[in-house]
């Protein structure tokens, strides 16, 4: 039997599974807190860090990643103030000035308020999200795919660079890759990115209803946890 | 071989050891530190112990070789017991002098004695020196008394006697209370109460708990740690006894970086011996209680340092942190309860067990207690380890320990905590050595590195230097630190090489702040430290970079242009054939000429001027 626990997010009370992370339950009742490296079934890492919420303990507010966050009786938790909204399109900002070519990263960035973006391009070809790391190694237990080295040098690659039999071709990293989706017009060349912002009508729903899960289209882009999860359904 | 069954055989053992050392008339103690070792103290050591054969002297004089006694810039040392006589920068031909004359003929050998930098005078003794005067070095004095590669050593000073009053006499409730009223708090750079971590470690319920010492010391320019783990790694070792007994832990482990091999060897040595003498394994010194250490060697990676990443490495992961939203005392090292603290926070434990918790509280702050060991470097005169009580002020650390600025020079800023910590101007000098004081100030106290910097420090290049450490040693796994840091130090490079723009230092204060407010762990979260805070007290001097292209420290070479004087120059043409660039032409006695375009900014010709005629502009 699943025993719930009580919490509160942007002032709804909501009944939470126990075990379940916040981001999850606010997921479930179409609170939209915005994420790339979560995926419905894989562990989380808080690598991306766009789902940063407010824990409101004694009074203070302590900004933590709503996916790592298991849900606790009587947990006040705040998704959509300022300073969440600002710190979260600052990182949003971070991310598609490295990977502009993406229509996922893109989308993001859209859907945390970045029009302009004030670093040069880098059109990387990884962010680092993980999702086909946690996917091979969790999913399938191939741990075809790794993290190495650190810092700048941090990239995904196979075990020793060369061992590919680890793989079973199961295709699931490239489903969830964040920078397979190109975006609409096609890729960009490099020297010539730019925000394309064709999606800011969106932007238009997701701001007049903040905080609530508009099932804007941007979530399809990245598999936001909503549409992977209804995938999963059907 | 020994072996301790009770706490009686303890004390009867110390009293014997004692008494053995009684009986030698003179001790010889030769620093044999990493810092002296570097000055060839090993070569000292072998020469003063091949001249006390020769001198047939080697069965009254006891020579031993000790961890670092603090003052590394005049190694090597030796101090002369009984006497108190202070030799420095000995070389191996003065092995031969001090045996000869000071230890058979009770001379002293005047050229080896410190002289005092301010005053010009020779220092007899070491208790006369300023440097060690000025301080309170309560865990420092000890690293001179002992052998760090013998357990009698330790305990014919009374090692090991904190450990069987607390077994003696304290529950572990009670040793927990004592360490709340010290108010000892942790040195390896948060300063969180220690008593809290024990407390809740001690009462979430499990029967494996762990304890680890971090001596993943990777600060540039900070070696506490080091020093005290090479110097005393007993002192360290019953420190974590005594908190694994109050917490309930029944396994340690000391993670000690690859980086200090001293170390390592010194801490494998001490756990070793220690097992044999019964001190370490099933029911100490009598008692019901049975722990043991292991020594794990780290990786290499900064960030290790962090106590979820190290905890990772133990367990013989990829060394990256993890979130904390459940925090380590509940689910740490292999998903147990853990107590991590620092080299040093469990070197302060046995003493304040054994001198009582109101002795430590008597020193320091209403905030923070005791003693601190802070690493001094940087453009002083005298560099070193320095211990001293905290609330004392910079000031006194810099001008009257550390002897003021090498080369006559202003000091301009000091820069405290390493590269989680900030850059304080002068003008806030007066400020004590306090947790909370410090961090107010927008520094921290770190793990206790404090490197000074006079005017020939460009502060912009100090923040670019530490953003490239730390973006060397991120571990690259959440966004805000790994793409935050790169785009910090991005700018900043730009404004070091003449294309920043004003609007640019907002967003560079805006990224550090998401950094600092959204980054996974603790590195992270203090990465953007030296950037904030040399942005909070020296903006002018990024300013100046930005709209006039000077940097006033001359270190920005895309900035800066060097001339000759044409007053100061006599034509000797040493700047002429010191240019390995060929930027320089000019006649014989005659005023010579530097190709500003040829010229490759790199200094040599400034250095080389005996007539100080380049000038930087």
């Amino acid at each position: 039997m699943l025993h719930y626990v009580t919490i509160n997010i942007d002032g709804a009370d909501i009944k939470a599974p126990k075990g379940s992370s916040v981001l999850e339950v606010a997921i479930e009742y179409g609170i939209c807190i915005p994420h790339l490296c979560h995926v419905p079934g894989l562990s989380d890492i808080g690598a991306c860090r766009l789902c940063i919420v407010e824990n409101v303990t004694n009074g203070r507010a302590v900004i933590t990643t709503s996916c790592t966050l298991k849900v606790q009786e009587g947990m006040a938790i705040r998704s959509n103030t300022d300073r969440i909204k600002r710190l979260r399109h600052n990182i949003a900002e971070l991310l598609v000035a490295e990977a502009p070519n993406s229509r996922a990263i893109q989308d993001i960035a859209v859907r945390c308020g970045v029009k302009e973006v004030r670093y040069p391009f880098r059109n990387s070809n990884c962010v680092l999200c993980g999702r086909c790391v946690r996917a091979c190694a969790e999913l399938w237990h191939a741990n075809a795919l790794g993290f190495v080295g650190r810092g700048k040098e941090r990239h995904v690659e196979r075990p020793l660079n060369m061992r590919e039999e680890f793989c079973k071709g199961c295709d699931y990293c490239i489903q969830l890759c964040p920078m397979t989706i190109t975006p609409c017009d096609g890729p960009m060349k490099p020297g010539e990115e730019y925000l394309c912002g064709k999606c800011e009508s969106q932007l238009m729903i997701t701001e007049e209803v903040p905080d609530s899960c508009a099932w804007c289209r941007l979530g399809e882009g990245f598999n936001c946890g909503r549409y992977a999860g209804l995938k999963a359904v059907r | 071989m020994p072996h301790l069954n009770t706490k009686e055989d303890l004390e009867i053992m110390g009293k014997q050891l004692l008494l053995d050392r009684e009986k030698i008339n003179k001790t010889l103690i030769v620093c044999g530190g990493t810092g002296c070792t570097a000055s060839r103290s090993r070569d000292v050591i072998d020469a003063l112990n091949k001249a006390l054969v020769i001198q047939e002297m080697d069965s009254e004089v006891h020579l031993r070789v000790t961890g670092c006694h603090g003052f590394c810039e005049q190694g090597p040392i030796a101090v002369i017991e009984p006497g108190n006589i202070f030799y420095c920068h000995i070389t191996p031909e003065d092995a031969s002098d001090i045996v000869t004359k000071t230890l058979k003929n009770g001379e002293i050998v005047e050229r080896l004695l410190y002289t005092d930098p301010v005053s010009g005078e020779k220092v007899r003794t070491e208790s006369e020196i300023p440097f060690y005067q000025a301080q309170d070095r309560q865990l420092l004095f000890q690293n001179r008394e002992v052998n760090p590669q013998s357990i009698e050593d330790y305990i014919a000073i009374g090692g090991f006697s904190a450990l069987a009053k607390a077994f003696g006499t304290l529950a572990p409730e009670e040793i927990i209370r004592e360490i709340k009223v010290s108010g000892l708090r942790g040195r390896g750079g948060g300063g969180f109460p220690t008593w809290r971590k024990w407390t809740e470690c001690r009462e979430v319920p499990g029967d494996e708990k762990y304890v680890i010492c971090n001596a993943d010391e990777g600060d540039p320019g900070a070696y506490m740690d080091r020093c005290v783990l090479e110097g005393n790694p007993f002192l360290v070792l019953e420190g974590m006894m005594i908190g694994a007994y109050a917490i309930g832990a029944s396994k340690g482990y000391v993670y000690v970086r690859n980086e200090y091999p001293l170390a390592v060897k010194h801490a494998r040595n001490a756990v070793q011996q220690a097992r044999r003498f019964g001190l370490l394994g099933e029911n100490i010194l009598g008692s019901s209680f049975s722990f043991d250490v292991d020594v794990a060697r780290g990786g290499g990676a900064f960030v290790c340092g962090e106590s979820t990443a190290l905890m990772a490495s133990l367990e013989g992961k990829v060394g990256e942190p993890r979130p904390k939203d459940v925090h380590t005392v509940v689910d740490g090292l292999w998903h147990k309860p853990t107590t991590l603290n620092n080299v040093e926070t469990w070197a302060n434990i046995p003493s304040i067990i054994l001198n009582g918790a109101n002795w430590f509280a008597s020193k320091g702050t209403k905030g923070s207690k005791g003693t601190k060991i802070l690493a001094l470097t940087g453009r002083i005169k005298n560099t070193g380890l320095v211990e001293v009580a905290m609330g004392t002020t910079i000031r006194h650390i810099v001008f009257d320990i550390g002897g003021g600025a090498t080369n006559g020079k202003a000091i301009k800023a000091v820069q405290t905590g390493g590269p989680s910590g900030g850059c304080l101007p002068v003008d806030k000098f007066d400020l004590p050595v306090d947790f909370d004081v410090l961090y107010e100030a927008g520094s921290m106290v770190g793990s206790g590195g404090m490197v000074v910097m006079d005017e020939s420090s460009c502060m912009v290049d100090v923040a670019k230097y530490f953003l490239t450490f730390l973006q060397d040693e991120s571990c690259g796994m959440c966004v805000p630190c790994r793409l935050g840091i790169d785009r910090m130090l991005e700018i900043v490079t730009d404004i070091t090489e003449g294309r920043g723009k004003l609007e640019q230092l907002d967003l560079l204060e805006e990224l550090a702040d998401t950094v600092t407010q959204t980054s996974l762990c603790g590195l992270g979260k203090t990465a953007a430290n030296p950037v904030l805070s040399t942005l909070r007290y020296f903006r002018k001097e990024y300013e100046a970079h930005i709209t006039s292209s000077k940097c006033s420290a001359g270190v920005c070479k895309a900035l800066i242009e060097y001339s000759i004087d044409p007053e100061k120059c006599t034509g000797c043409g040493i700047c002429l054939r010191a240019c390995i660039h060929g930027a320089i032409s000019g006649e014989k006695k005659e005023v010579h000429i530097i190709d500003a375009g040829l010229c490759q900014r790199c200094g040599i010709c400034k250095s080389e001027c005996k007539f100080e005629a380049i000038q930087v502009s």
